[in-house]
C-alpha cells in the first residue's frame, strides 16, 4: 500500500479537516469543495486508482480496512468480485468531532463520497455513498462489466 | 472519511486551490481561530511553560523529530524533521510550494493573542526543517517570518 502509517495517531486533524471543509464550502461553494476532494481522491490515491483501472482492488481494500481499523471505527467490509461494500456503523471522524465539541460540517460526508469517486475516476469502478444516520454510512464500489 | 493520517495531503490540495484562487491568509486566520480551542487558554495561563507542554504533546502525537528549549525569556522549537511537510512531499499529488507558510500563518496570530511574539525561520520550504523562537511581546521585537539556513539563524538569537 502506498501510504501505510502505523505510528502515533493525531485524531484532532479531523477537527482541522472540518474547519477546512467549512471554510472552502462557505467561501467558494460546494462545487469547489467537490473538485478539491475529487482531486485528492484521484491524485493523492493515484496508486489505488491505477490498480482499480487494471482490475486490482487489493490496495483499495487494504486502505479501507487499515485506516478504519486503525482509527477504531466500527465497520463491516464485504467483498465479492465486482462489489465492495463498506458499512461504517460509527465513523471515527464524526466521533472525534463530537469529542472535541465541534458540530460536524454539513459537508463532512462529502469528503467520503468525493474522495472515493476520485479514486474510481477513469476506472471500471463506480462508487455510491448511502447515508444511513449520523456517523453511519454504506460505501459501495461497483465494477461495471463491459457488455 | 479522509484518515487523520492523510489530512496533510488533503490540506496540501486545499493550499494549491487557495494559492490559485486567493484566500490563503484568511484561511490561516480561520485555522488559527480553530487552534485556539486547543491551546489559547493554556498559553495565556501558563505562558512559555504552557507552550512547551503543548508542543511537547504535539511532538509525540504528530511523530515529530523536534527539540524544545525552554528558557526564562524564550521558547525555542527546532524541527529537525517535520512530519507534515514530509507527508506533503511523500505524496503522489506533489507538494504545494507554499505548504510551510500555513504554520506561521496560524501560530503567530494565536501567540500574539496570548501576548507573545515569534521569530519563525522556515529554513527552506522544501526541507522538513524549521525553527521558531517565542518571546514575551515587546515593541522592539515584532513577529517575523523568514527563511535562512539553520546554521546561520541558530547562532544569532540564542
Amino acid at each position: 500500500m502506498r501510504y501505510r502509517e502505523d505510528n502515533e495517531l493525531h485524531l484532532d486533524f479531523h477537527g482541522t479537516t472540518n474547519t477546512t471543509l467549512n471554510y472552502v464550502g462557505e467561501r467558494f461553494g460546494v462545487d469547489a469543495l467537490k473538485s478539491i476532494l475529487r482531486k485528492t481522491g484521484r491524485d493523492v490515491y493515484r496508486s489505488i486508482r491505477e490498480k482499480l483501472a487494471v482490475g486490482d482492488a487489493s490496495e483499495l481494500l487494504e486502505h479501507l480496512n487499515w485506516f478504519y481499523y486503525r482509527e477504531k471505527g466500527r465497520y463491516a467490509l464485504t467483498v465479492s468480485e465486482d462489489r465492495i461494500v463498506m458499512e461504517v456503523f460509527e465513523c471515527p471522524a464524526i466521533r472525534q468531532l463530537k469529542k472535541l465539541g465541534l458540530k460536524p460540517s454539513e459537508w463532512v460526508c462529502l469528503q467520503t463520497g468525493e474522495v472515493n469517486a476520485g479514486m474510481c475516476e477513469n476506472t471500471p469502478w463506480r462508487t455510491e455513498l448511502e447515508l444511513v444516520g449520523e456517523g453511519h454510512c454504506i460505501q459501495r464500489f461497483i465494477r461495471e462489466r463491459q457488455p | 472519511m479522509i484518515p487523520s493520517d492523510h489530512f496533510v495531503r488533503f490540506y496540501n490540495e486545499v493550499f494549491k486551490f487557495l494559492d490559485e484562487h486567493g484566500g490563503m491568509e484568511e484561511f490561516y486566520r480561520e485555522i488559527s481561530r480553530h487552534q485556539e480551542l486547543h491551546c489559547l487558554e493554556l498559553f495565556k495561563a501558563k505562558g512559555l511553560r504552557g507552550m512547551y507542554e503543548y508542543w511537547d504533546h504535539i511532538r509525540i502525537e504528530e511523530n515529530c523529530d523536534m527539540s524544545l528549549q525552554l528558557l526564562p525569556d524564550r521558547l525555542t522549537l527546532t524541527m529537525h524533521r517535520c512530519p507534515s511537510l514530509s507527508k506533503a512531499v511523500d505524496n503522489d499529488a506533489g507538494p504545494c510550494a507554499k505548504y510551510c507558510d500555513h504554520c506561521p500563518g496560524w501560530v503567530i496570530p494565536l501567540l500574539e493573542k496570548a501576548g507573545y511574539t515569534c521569530e519563525y525561520n522556515l529554513v527552506d520550504r522544501m526541507k522538513p526543517q524549521c525553527r521558531m523562537i517565542i518571546f514575551p511581546a515587546s515593541a522592539n521585537r515584532p513577529s517575523r517570518v523568514f527563511a535562512e539556513p539553520l546554521e546561520i539563524s541558530g547562532k544569532a538569537p540564542v
